[in-house]
């Protein structure tokens, strides 16, 4: 073979060794000739081997007399191996352009080489033991089984005794050392390990040398130093962790690896560490050796994550972690335990005459040591937690919230998220007992607050887990979302509505001034709007009872449906979706109150607007009607049909609205036959029966409606009932609906109601709370006293529900329907009489519910809990990992993710 | 924003060093009002390249330009899993996203069963954009992007590009339509399926998915889509193929895979589809990048530290 490479010193030494080897390795090496005769090459010793410049593994054979290289060949991934009669492996080999063959001494050795042959092909093509990238290690352990097989033959034992002891660390015996660490199987390995642990010299011996040949530029010899110092590192050995990251060493062996002979440039990663990196000290730190441990678990973070990130094999990398892990934990345990250290932290952030300077620098240590408390074992983190607040960590986040310093808000509200992950009660409770629970207030206020360049959705993210009603956990919750309604809500609602055009001015012309603009003038940028439409969501989902109360009230889901007016199509979609979360609580209420005062206008008429552009508008309406139909809300398909159908025909070519048509041809259909039945008289009595009673009925009804499905069944039966309620166009509109039973009479009745009980559905200013009671007094027909706003929430629901009711009972009355329909009998409660008919009482009915609601889990867990348990299992098909997919939640339910 | 920073930045981001915060933000806000304008099935037109997972292996993603043209001089299809696994999701992602907003109707985005709060929670993705911003907020910026991202393309009406595969709720091409996909990737239904089903010889019809999300398809089911939506075949990505690309079903699916040498380690190779106008076929088969090329990887930690 004239091509052979010249093999270098350290394999030669090797190749000694292997000169004794057994019968098992010996081959007579063919070659084909031209004229298809195969001509023995000569006879020798076969062995698997990294060949010299490539790095990649090989078969080599030594001739057995004289030692020479008869053969040196690549194992590739594409060479065709053929296996022939027990003792012959044959291939085509590109470099010697023609085909070889080793005829072996015994089949044991033919099939021993076969089977590495394959292994090594098999890792070339897969990950896990892939030679070029990951390191030597994991591709030599390919050869362990190799080494056993010389190690079975006295002779090699002696090459093998070599390993008890390591030769001197000299530059000369450098190459033969490299060979030992790299090429060793797990056991070889393991002692390799011990030797250099037990070599008090060793190391630096090893700095010394590099460097001497640092000094003197000796390339080559750095090279090889790096190639031994990785390799080392690749030994994975704890021991040998603890002596090269200590200060005694860590920076040489830094500086060692700056000399990667792959990488063109030398790095400078040591030049890096002392003149770039700054350890900042905000507090005094006393103990030593706790500064030096911060030092060290900077530099494995920096070893791992700069400097050896591609070379790491996942075994070594779990230790780095886990170095690191349980440094920042032994670091956090000993300045915790530091009553002096925690006292002068606090005192120096609580202190006024402290620069501006080294108050950041203050908040973002804070911040640090919350993060990095994340390696200390569960339950002292909760206590550690719990110590912070006790030394008053929320009122420092509190002013801390308020500064210009957007880097330290920021810091702020992660170490607010950080407290909020571990148990969200410490929070809640400091803000129930807080003094004006302002930190809630500055939380919301933080929310819609332009900080620039950056935005701080954690923020967003507080509030939702502030406010997560699908946690366990018990009344400073409650309070606080009590807090929020009563004084954070509206003015959020306000926000959006204060920030989008007003009705008459298109979207077109909305890009003029005044557009956009909320009463203080100040342009509320898109980007916290979209913040602020998520949270309201997530209300509905979380406080379904609450919200309603509060939407019903004051028309807030119209002043939200506002964002459809907005330019930026992505707001315009979010009004969208937050249609689209109220309609799916499936709540009658709230569906009526979408009929009566015609909410699904706006969204119709964006999507009508939006033309055949099928973009995210167009799927996010679609969509939005596809449930409406697939969840059989009736009085949303009469509605829609009949409200809308002159603009929506056009896009009859669209199955879904097709389908939705049909399902309202389908209502119709089933309600003729009613027409013929005679009018139940007890609907008749329940509406002679005088309202207030009737009214109160319902109200307590509804305090159990969420959970239970018969409640549901009956919301349904009502809904039906309302269908005949079409605000407006319905007269235009009814062309289609000929047969469908509505009278003038009803209609009429409708409007009454309308100028009596609501305020028109564009208000032009939502009243303050002290004005609520008197909002309420002005109404004509039913003037209240009411202590305070909620109980004028209980009223405008109850005014409300009259109103429908009156409804329902009219359109009973007309289209004789009652008497077959079964669904009535689910609808005794209403009419079934109840002791009581004070407002004070249906206040309680009110917050009756609001615990129901909240205990019940809607059996979804906490976020955080769901996601350790890992949920299902995902596995990557041809790659050997698994990925494991976290549990998600009902996308639907927009339920907010934590941060791990 | 203008084009000219536009330009800048993309020319910072080849060179493999990440925005700042602030620009990260005022990309995904120009982003997601280019993104909310597009179909759930995008219509693509020929020539395109087609692409398969990148994975953050930000210097192969550099190869892949070098054997398939630069953008916008080569108009591109991405089939998603951008993120994850890589070193360099961050610039990778940022990367293509500034391109798709300089240059909309040159490289076309979907989205891939990474493109996911939870999945990229555990995969890298997430790691790397705290160790390298130091907050997570561009993580929370680039995942909010991913729910704009379009579910799959129609390139000429002929051939349907999805991440995954298809889903037993979704017979035609319309019923795409009705999918509200601004949201977290579901556990289950038509959007989850697109994005995490695979083809499967050995099954006939649909069968369990051993991922644990989507379903295994046979290739009946190809057949009767293809016939009835009248498209000659399917692209997807979504699974490491050793040659880069991979024909089943009698040329009714293939597999376009764009990662070489995945999580640096398989020894595969790695292909993108180039389609010219009349849709003829060629896949270039790439390497990964030689090792010279590649910096070195910048995860660089930041410069001071307390503890």
């Amino acid at each position: 073979m004239a091509e052979q490479e010249r093999r270098d010193a350290e394999a030669g030494g090797d190749a000694a060794a292997a000169t004794h080897t057994s019968n098992m390795q010996r081959v007579k090496v063919y070659r084909l000739a031209d004229g298809g005769k195969w001509d023995d090459q000569g006879t020798g010793h076969v062995s698997i081997e990294y060949i010299e410049g490539s790095k990649e593994l090989g078969l080599t054979v030594l001739d057995e007399e004289d030692n020479e290289t008869l053969l040196v060949h690549n194992i590739t991934s594409d060479d065709i191996y053929r296996k022939q009669e027990e003792t012959i492996i044959s291939w085509r080999d590109h470099e010697a352009a023609t085909d070889l063959a080793l005829s072996f001494q015994e089949a044991a050795g033919c099939s021993y080489i076969w089977e590495h042959i394959c292994d090594i092909q098999r890792n070339l093509q897969f990950s896990n033991l892939g030679a070029l990238e990951v390191g030597h290690r994991q591709a030599s352990e390919s050869l362990e089984a190799s080494r056993i097989m010389h190690s079975n033959d006295d002779s090699f034992r002696s090459a093998n005794g070599e390993f008890r002891e390591l030769p001197p660390v000299e530059l000369s015996n450098l190459p033969f050392i490299l060979k030992t660490v790299l090429e060793g199987g797990i056991t070889d390995q393991i002692r390799v390990a011990e030797l250099i642990t037990q070599d008090r010299d060793f190391f630096p011996k090893l700095v010394d040398m590099f460097r001497m040949c640092e000094d003197l530029e000796n390339l080559d010899d750095l090279h090889m130093i790096f190639k031994l110092v990785k390799g080392i590192i690749l030994l994975n050995s704890p021991s040998i962790f603890d002596k090269i990251f200590s200060d005694e060493f860590i920076l040489d062996i830094i500086g060692a690896l700056e000399y990667d002979p792959e990488v063109p440039r030398v790095q400078r990663h040591r030049a890096f560490l002392k003149d770039h990196v700054v350890f900042k000290e905000a507090i005094h730190i006393e103990n030593i050796s706790v500064v030096s441990k911060i030092h060290q678990t900077y530099r494995i973070g920096y070893l791992k994550d700069v400097i050896l990130p591609r070379i790491l094999d996942d075994a070594t990398l779990a230790s780095l972690n886990t170095m690191i892990h349980t440094n920042n934990a032994s670091v956090i345990s000993l300045l915790k335990d530091d009553a002096l250290f925690i006292r002068q932290l606090f005192a120096r952030m609580r202190s006024s005459d402290i620069s501006m300077e080294s108050k950041r620098e203050l908040v973002l240590f804070l911040h640090e040591f919350c993060t990095l408390s994340k390696s200390l074992p569960l339950v002292q983190q909760l206590r550690l937690f719990r110590d912070l607040s006790g030394e008053g960590v929320f009122e420092i986040i509190s002013d801390v919230l308020q500064s210009h310093d957007r880097k330290i808000v920021s810091a702020g509200t992660d170490i607010l998220i950080l407290f909020l992950n571990q148990d969200p009660n410490l929070l809640r409770s400091y803000i129930v007992q807080q003094e004006g629970n302002s930190l809630l207030g500055l939380l919301v206020k933080g929310m819609v607050t332009d900080f620039g360049e950056e935005m701080h959705c954690q923020f967003l993210e507080i509030l939702r887990i502030l406010m997560d009603s699908f946690t366990m956990s018990g009344a400073h919750r409650d309070v606080i979302i009590e807090i929020f309604y009563e004084r954070h809500l509206d003015y959020l609602v306000d926000v959006i509505a204060s920030s989008c055009p007003p009705r008459s001015i298109s979207r077109s012309q909305s890009n003029s001034v005044g557009a956009g603009r909320n009463a203080g003038g100040h342009r509320i940028k898109p980007e916290i709007l979209l913040n602020v439409c998520e949270l309201l969501c997530f209300c509905v989902v979380h406080h379904p009872y609450k919200i309603k109360c509060n939407f019903l009230m004051n028309n807030a889901i119209e002043k939200i449906l506002a964002l459809t007016r907005r330019r930026e199509k992505f707001l315009v979609v979010a009004a969208v979706r937050f249609m689209r979360t109220i309609i799916s609580r499936n709540d009658e209420q709230l569906i009526r109150h979408v009929v009566k005062f015609n909410l699904l206008k706006p969204i119709i008429d964006v999507f009508v607007e939006n033309g055949d552009k099928y973009n995210m508008l167009h799927s996010g309406v679609l969509e939005l009607l596809e449930y409406i139909r697939k969840e059989n809300i009736k009085a949303l398909v009469i509605y829609v049909t009949e409200s809308f159908w002159d603009q929506l025909t056009k896009f009859e070519h669209f199955g879904s609205i097709q389908a939705f048509k049909l399902k309202y041809q389908q209502y119709l259909e089933s309600a003729e036959p009613r027409l013929s039945a005679s009018v139940p008289d007890v609907r008749k009595k329940a509406e002679q029966r005088g309202l207030e009673k009737e009214e109160e009925d319902y109200f307590n009804e509804d305090s159990d409606e969420e959970d239970s499905g018969s409640g549901r069944r009956a919301k349904h039966a009502q809904n039906q009932h309302s269908k005949a309620k079409v605000p407006n166009g319905s007269e235009a509109d009814n062309v289609e609906g000929a047969s469908r039973p509505k009278s003038a009479g009803l209609v009429d009745y409708d409007d009454d109601d309308d100028e009596d009980f609501n305020p028109p559905p564009k208000e032009p200013a939502r009243p303050s709370e002290d004005d609520v009671p008197l909002n309420i007094s002005t109404v004509k027909r039913r003037p209240v006293n009411t202590m305070d706003g909620k109980h004028a929430d209980g009223d405008g629901r109850k005014r409300q529900k009259i109103e429908t009711r009156i409804s329902c009972a009219k359109i009973a009355a007309v289209t004789s329907t009652a008497s077959k329909h079964t669904d009535l009998q689910n609808k005794h409660a209403p009419e079934s009489p109840t002791s009581s008919t004070s407002s004070t009482e249906a206040n309680g009915a009110l917050r009756q519910h609001d615990t129901n609601c909240q205990e019940h889990q809607h059996s979804v867990e906490n976020a955080e809990a769901s996601r350790q348990a890992g949920g299902d299992c995902i596995k990557d098909v041809g790659s050997m990992s698994t990925e494991k997919a976290v549990n998600t939640t009902n996308p639907s339910d927009s339920e907010p993710y934590s941060v791990r | 924003m203008g084009a000219s920073d536009l330009d800048r930045q993309i020319e910072q981001l080849k060179r493999c060093e990440p925005l700042t915060e602030a620009e990260v933000k005022a990309l995904c806000l120009k982003a997601m009002e280019i993104l909310v304008e597009e179909s759930n099935v995008q219509r693509v037109d020929a020539p395109v390249t087609i692409c398969g997972d990148i994975h953050g292996q930000f210097y192969d993603m550099k190869e892949l330009f070098k054997v398939g043209g630069d953008c916008p001089k080569t108009n591109y299809l991405f089939l998603g899993d951008f993120v994850d696994r890589g070193f360099y999701s961050v610039e990778t992602f940022l990367l293509l996203l500034a391109l798709k907003v300089r240059y909309p109707d040159r490289i076309t985005l979907i989205r891939g069963n990474h493109e996911s709060r939870q999945i990229t929670q555990v995969y890298g993705f997430y790691d790397e954009c705290l160790r390298k911003y130091g907050s997570v907020n561009v993580w929370r910026y680039c995942t909010d992007i991913f729910d704009y991202l379009s579910l799959s393309a129609l390139i000429e009406n002929k051939i349907f590009s999805v991440h995954g595969g298809l889903s037993p709720a979704i017979t035609t091409l319309d019923q795409i339509r009705v999918i509200d996909r601004k949201q977290e990737v579901p556990h289950d239904g038509a959007m989850c399926d697109l994005l995490w089903s695979d083809p499967e010889d050995a099954v006939d019809g649909w069968g369990l998915s051993p991922r644990g999300a989507g379903f295994l398809f046979g290739g009946n089911v190809v057949s009767s889509f293809n016939h009835s939506n009248n498209i000659d075949y399917i692209c997807r990505a979504h699974q490491l193929v050793m040659e880069g690309y991979k024909w089943m079903f009698n040329n009714k699916i293939v597999t376009v895979w764009s990662a070489p040498n995945y999580c640096y380690r398989c020894g595969n190779v790695a292909a993108i589809l180039e389609l010219d106008e009349n849709l003829n076929k060629k896949f270039c088969v790439f390497d990964a990048a030689p090792h010279e090329s590649r910096g070195v990887p910048s995860k660089r930690p930041a410069p001071d530290y307390f503890l």
